[in-house]
């Protein structure tokens, strides 16, 4: 049956003007878009936009990374802090400070002008308290005071403003370390404090602090926003920044085209190559580079044939394509790092070679191997992060020609941490950076290579060499430099010869900025993300 | 009567389903290769800070005695505590509900508003250009994936065209919390930036569900009218001279309907638990990237949690969707 | 035993001469594949349909001798990375110098394989299973759509990711994980359709002539079934390939170096809105192959079961 046209002529054209009306709102709609503000550089209150790996936790004393510096630095002070580039020790909250007892006792005198946001003065009691809960905690940031022996015993309040640590003995990173410390507000944790739990429920989401500026408001999927404290001890100059907002982008080329669009100041500097070309050329952003000390590392697990072989360890450390990865892939935008002590650092060995890339090498290694090659390799990825994934497959094509089998797994940086806590369940192999905690070669060839650090993942090669196990514990425990530099090089020349790991590069960060944010103040822990000193210069 | 008897006899049934849902899910969850206590304890725990985790959130305790506790938990209405954010899982559900609900009713509402009149024309010109091109339109709808829709989308519109914005809910400082819809909010305190902001953001992530949601309403539109039109009661009803108004609107279209509205809500369904790759890729913060996000990072409470609260959403929605047939169409309940 | 011959009902129901009546069946079928062949062929979209999965099936089969640079799924090039299309590389290279189009090509075995796994694994479980719910009507019927249900109360993504994620990523797991993710909807459409085949009056006379059940099933129910089955499975390979492509995009599905599509999209994500051609290949392959499947489902459909007409004409 044929089917007739029940629609009249006039209901037609009605619904066509209806639609035509509809794209014409449309339009109207984002013709309208200039309204719109997409960054507040002028106005009354100045925002700074910056989109770093938004932390989940807010908690000083749980997190303590490179995400975390965003809030420990700007919402947190610390007893000394890490200012320029190379780093170097600025007191902070302690004004000066003494060491005694042949490098057992330190005594920190603080200043007496420093409040909480809420009013009440930060004192040793605080100091104290801090100590005390991040040690009890004994998440993350605890790790290197565990290791040295502080337990909140040993920490006494002499006065209001003095506090003293004894060392079992002496512990020669202990200065470099306290930075990684913040100092919270005793009275607010005991206030929201629940069965003993030291307020960490709380604290995740909120904070308790005397830094330079304070909490509006968190949201775990968006960010968090922080607002000028006016009482900051440190003072604010004429210009400066009113608020600072830490919102999430999640993909990295979104990050970069928010940049580029002004809806953010500032990015991250972990940045691929290919980004940063595009960043470098845009008129209204400037890329400021700093050599770091942060070297980007593939371990291999020593403890698990075939990586108990040293043949075997070293056939691999001559088959990965060093040059091409930096020159090709990261565009030559880093640097060799052939050995587990970062460039720019003190006791950097200038004279060891390291590895370089030779399958001829590698092929005459894997033949001297009484281990042999039966199963593949698994190598863990770091799923969002680029440069992690590309050595991967970097290594897997020039592996295959070896004739091994390398099987990538993606993963996450929490989760791999997670299985390095036993020998049975780390990877056989993954790939990270290691970044700077604090600043001494304990952060680095310390943490990774002292067979005491098994379970942790620094040490997540489970390497054992009791030679160098004596070298790094004498190394820790003297305070001159250069008595240490001469341990530390011993002790790398030991492990590079081992070759547990491949070592491969040293991260130079690139900090992308908008052009007009001026006073930006690079330091190696926290990657510039101390938002105090900046502000917007309307010329620019 | 018959309607309410009905729709008792569903809900009776959804319950044991929700039921075998929450154990499915947990020992899903439990499957992981990753040991959750060292999750939870986080870098730097030590060893003996693991095993008092394990024994405070019982992971040492046999599988089932562990799922007893949950369900027991859960009759108390407590979804456990997320690993990640420390939170209770229903908080957590419950912020990031409302991105949801407004992404999906704006695009289910886009969709419908599309779907159904081009469908109608559609079938009424049948084999028209109009025709032929909705065909077309719906077929390539059905064939394109979200994710690939959504990269395109942002790739034209707001990367090269920057008509829109990249991604996030809204660009300018949130406008009051009264609903939690930020379009309504915005609305209702008379923020007109905020209301622009918000739309501008929605637009994009809205136009990426709506569109296969759209293809499968017209489509749906499309053949139900066809199918009524060619039955007697609609030529008899224009050989009495009804006016042809009365007709397709009061007649034609109710009947037509039926199929359409069940998948709309279908459609309005499987969206509430959310649009996962879209949400994703534009940076939405609703339950779908939630949900990626607890099973990525294996957080198990979180994924429980949110299987379950997409198992009761879907579950409501399709008895609505029951209920709304079985009035539009009482020959349903009969069945 | 001989198939029953029925008359008068099937007999008023003719519609064109040279159909033949298979008498177990309940409504006409044209005979033989050449008269299937016949009407596929008079429907255009249809055709289209065919060309584009013929298209696949071979540059799949012929996939090493096809790609220009078949050595691409493992080997690297870094320093031709992210180069435009050119008559080299028609479709570029990707971030690591491997060119696209002859990673596209093996794509598509992956994705075929996948598909035709996934589907042939869920028919297997799902063509019995639905087979006994839907003919008997005891506990265990009861119990198989209790499970269905419970499968189906989980978004299709969610299930996926969750499923993929406990077993750990790789290519045999996301095969498991979609085929758990799957198998309800084919249960339930065997059962659907065997419930309508049971009122026939002709299974009701093969059980008073004391056939047993399970022949009656064999032989009379399940190649009625078949067809609607058929058309569900031609739709539903469309489905598989956009979730396998949505878990590959989220790294749950073969693992790096495999070019699976989903996860060729991710990695071009990164480079946006640059190198647009390495997001938009794999994305118009994905398409290009469930749109084939769609239109060859749809004609099916019209030709096998005229009664789910839904959305052509």
């Amino acid at each position: 049956m044929a089917v007739q046209h029940i629609v009249p002529q006039w209901q037609r054209r009605t619904f066509l003007k209806g639609a035509g009306l509809g794209v014409l709102a449309a339009s109207g709609l984002t013709a309208l878009q200039p309204l719109c503000p997409q960054s507040w550089a002028a106005g009354e209150r100045t925002r700074f936009v910056s989109t770093w790996n938004a932390p989940d936790i807010l908690d000083p004393h749980v997190k303590y990374d490179v995400g975390a510096a965003a809030f420990n630095l700007n919402l947190y002070d610390n007893l000394l802090r890490y200012h320029g580039n190379p780093p170097e020790i600025v007191p902070w909250l302690a004004e000066t400070h003494e060491i005694t007892d042949d490098g057992r006792k330190w005594i920190f005198h603080l200043r007496r002008d420093a409040t909480f946001h809420d009013g009440s003065a930060l004192t040793a009691e605080a100091v104290s308290f801090s100590f005390a809960r991040l040690l009890t905690l004994g998440k993350g940031p605890s790790a290197i005071f565990k290791r040295m022996g502080l337990t909140p015993e040993t920490i006494r309040v002499l006065d209001p403003y003095t506090i003293e640590f004894q060392l079992a003995q002496p512990f020669g990173p202990f200065r470099m370390a306290i930075p990684i410390v913040s100092i919270v507000n005793p009275a607010l944790i005991k206030a929201h404090e629940q069965n003993g739990d030291w307020a960490e429920p709380w604290l995740a989401q909120n904070e308790a602090g005397s830094g330079a500026y304070r909490l509006v408001k968190f949201d775990q999927a968006t960010g968090f926003l922080m607002e000028r404290f006016p009482e900051f001890w440190g003072g604010w100059r004429e210009k400066h920044i009113d608020e600072v907002e830490i919102r999430v982008i999640r993909e990295q080329s979104s990050r970069t085209l928010a940049l580029m669009k002004g809806d953010v100041h500032m990015i991250e500097t972990l940045l691929g190559a290919d980004q940063l070309e595009k960043l470098e050329k845009h008129p209204r952003i400037k890329v400021i580079p700093y050599e770091s000390m942060r070297f980007f590392v593939i371990r291999m697990h020593n403890q698990r044939p075939p990586f108990t072989d040293i043949n075997v360890r070293k056939a691999f450390s001559y088959a990965f394509n060093y040059k091409s990865f930096i020159e090709d892939l990261m565009k030559g935008r880093v640097v060799r790092n052939p050995v587990p002590i970062p460039r720019p650092l003190w006791s950097y060995p200038t004279d060891l070679p390291g590895y370089e890339y030779d399958l001829d090498k590698a092929k005459a290694y894997l033949a001297k191997a009484t281990v042999k090659i039966n199963r593949p390799i698994e190598v863990h990825v770091q799923a969002p992060l680029e440069p992690t994934v590309q050595a991967a497959l970097l290594f897997q094509s020039d592996l295959a020609k070896l004739g091994i089998e390398l099987k990538i797994v993606k993963s996450m940086f929490p989760t791999i941490v997670a299985s390095t806590k036993t020998v049975e369940s780390t990877p056989d192999m993954w790939i990270h950076w290691i970044s700077t905690y604090f600043v001494d070669p304990e952060n680095w060839i310390g943490e990774m290579y002292d067979s005491a650090n098994g379970g942790t993942w620094k040490a997540s090669s489970w390497y054992k060499n009791p030679q160098v196990d004596a070298l790094l514990g004498r190394a820790r425990s003297i305070l001159e430099q250069e008595e240490r530099t001469k341990l530390y090089a011993e002790a790398c020349r030991l492990v590079v010869e081992d070759a547990p790991d491949l070592w491969v590069y040293n991260t130079i960060e690139y900090v992308p900025l908008a052009k007009n944010v001026q006073g930006f103040q690079f330091s190696l822990v926290g990657s510039g993300q101390e938002f105090w000193p900046l502000y917007f210069d309307p010329r620019a | 009567m018959n309607v309410l008897n009905y729709v008792a006899q569903r809900v009776v049934t959804l319950i044991p389903t929700l039921i075998g849902l929450v154990i499915l899910t947990f020992f899903l969850s439990r499957v992981v290769p990753a040991d959750p206590a060292a999750l939870i304890a986080g870098e730097g725990a030590s060893r003996q800070q693991i095993e008092a985790l394990r024994q405070r959130y019982g992971f040492d305790q046999p599988l089932l005695t562990q799922l007893g506790i949950y369900l027991a938990q859960l009759a108390t209405g407590n979804l456990g505590t997320s690993i990640y954010t420390g939170r209770p899982v229903l908080t957590d559900l419950r912020e990031r509900f409302p991105a949801t609900l407004e992404l999906t009713l704006v695009s289910i509402a886009l969709a419908t508003l599309l779907g159904i009149p081009l469908g109608m024309f559609a079938a009424l010109k049948h084999n028209s250009w109009l025709d032929h091109s909705l065909r077309a339109c719906t077929t390539a709808g059905l064939a394109i994936t979200g994710f690939w829709l959504a990269i395109m989308l942002q790739l034209f519109f707001s990367m090269e065209l920057d008509l829109f914005p990249l991604g996030g809910r809204i660009g300018v400082p949130e406008p009051r919390a009264l609903t939690g819809f930020f379009l309504l909010d915005a609305l209702l305190s008379l923020n007109g930036t905020a209301f622009l902001s918000a739309l501008k953001h929605i637009t994009l992530p809205a136009l990426t569900l709506a569109y296969p949601a759209f293809a499968t309403i017209a489509r749906f539109t499309r053949s139900g009218v066809l199918d009524v039109m060619q039955r007697d009661f609609i030529l008899y009803e224009k050989a009495m001279g009804l006016p042809h108004l009365l007709i397709t609107f009061k007649y034609l279209l109710r009947n037509a309907l039926t199929s359409t509205v069940a998948q709309i809500g279908l459609l309005f369904g499987s969206l509430l638990a959310g649009a996962v790759v879209t949400e994703q890729v534009y940076d939405w913060p609703g339950l779908g990237l939630y949900a990626v996000e607890s099973i990525m990072k294996f957080d198990y409470q979180a994924t429980l949690g949110i299987t379950l609260w997409a198992g009761v959403a879907y579950g409501a929605v399709n008895l609505m969707v029951e209920l709304a047939q079985a009035i539009i169409d009482p020959r349903v309940v009969r069945r | 035993m001989k198939p029953m011959v029925l008359n008068t009902r099937m007999q008023a129901e003719t519609t064109a001469p040279r159909v033949r009546y298979f008498p177990h069946r309940l409504w006409p079928v044209p005979s033989g594949w050449w008269l299937l062949g016949q009407k596929i062929l008079r429907d255009r979209l249809a055709v289209v349909g065919l060309c584009i999965l013929l298209g696949l099936l071979s540059t799949a089969v012929l996939a090493p001798s096809l790609a220009p640079f078949p050595e691409d799924i493992t080997a690297t090039h870094p320093a031709q990375r992210l180069r435009a299309p050119s008559w080299e590389h028609p479709l570029g290279t990707d971030t690591l110098g491997r060119d696209i189009y002859s990673r596209l090509l093996f794509g598509g075995r992956l994705t075929l394989i996948i598909s035709c796994t996934v589907v042939g694994v869920c028919m297997a479980i799902g063509v019995p299973t639905g087979l006994i719910a839907g003919y008997y009507e005891n506990a265990v019927s009861q119990l198989i759509l209790r499970l269905a249900d419970i499968f189906l109360a989980v978004p299709r993504v969610i299930l996926a990711l969750a499923m993929a994620q406990a077993l750990g990523p790789s290519l045999p797991n996301l095969i498991l994980a979609l085929t758990v993710t799957y198998w309800p909807w084919f249960t339930l459409i065997v059962v659907a359709e065997t419930r309508t085949v049971k009122k026939a009056t002709f299974v009701e006379a093969t059980e008073a002539l004391g056939v047993r059940p399970w022949r009656t099933i064999l032989y009379h129910v399940l190649p009625n079934v078949l067809s609607p089955l058929i058309v569900r499975s031609t739709l539903s390979m469309g489905l598989t390939i956009m979730t396998a492509a949505v878990l590959g995009f989220l790294g749950m599905g073969a693992q790096p170096p495999a070019p699976e599509w989903g996860a060729m999209i991710a990695e071009a994500r990164l480079y946006l809105p640059d190198a647009l051609w390495y997001a938009t290949a794999p994305g118009l392959a994905i398409f290009l192959v469930v749109m084939g499947f769609n239109l060859l489902g749809d004609a099916l459909r019209d030709i096998l079961d005229p009664r789910l007409r839904r959305g052509r004409r």
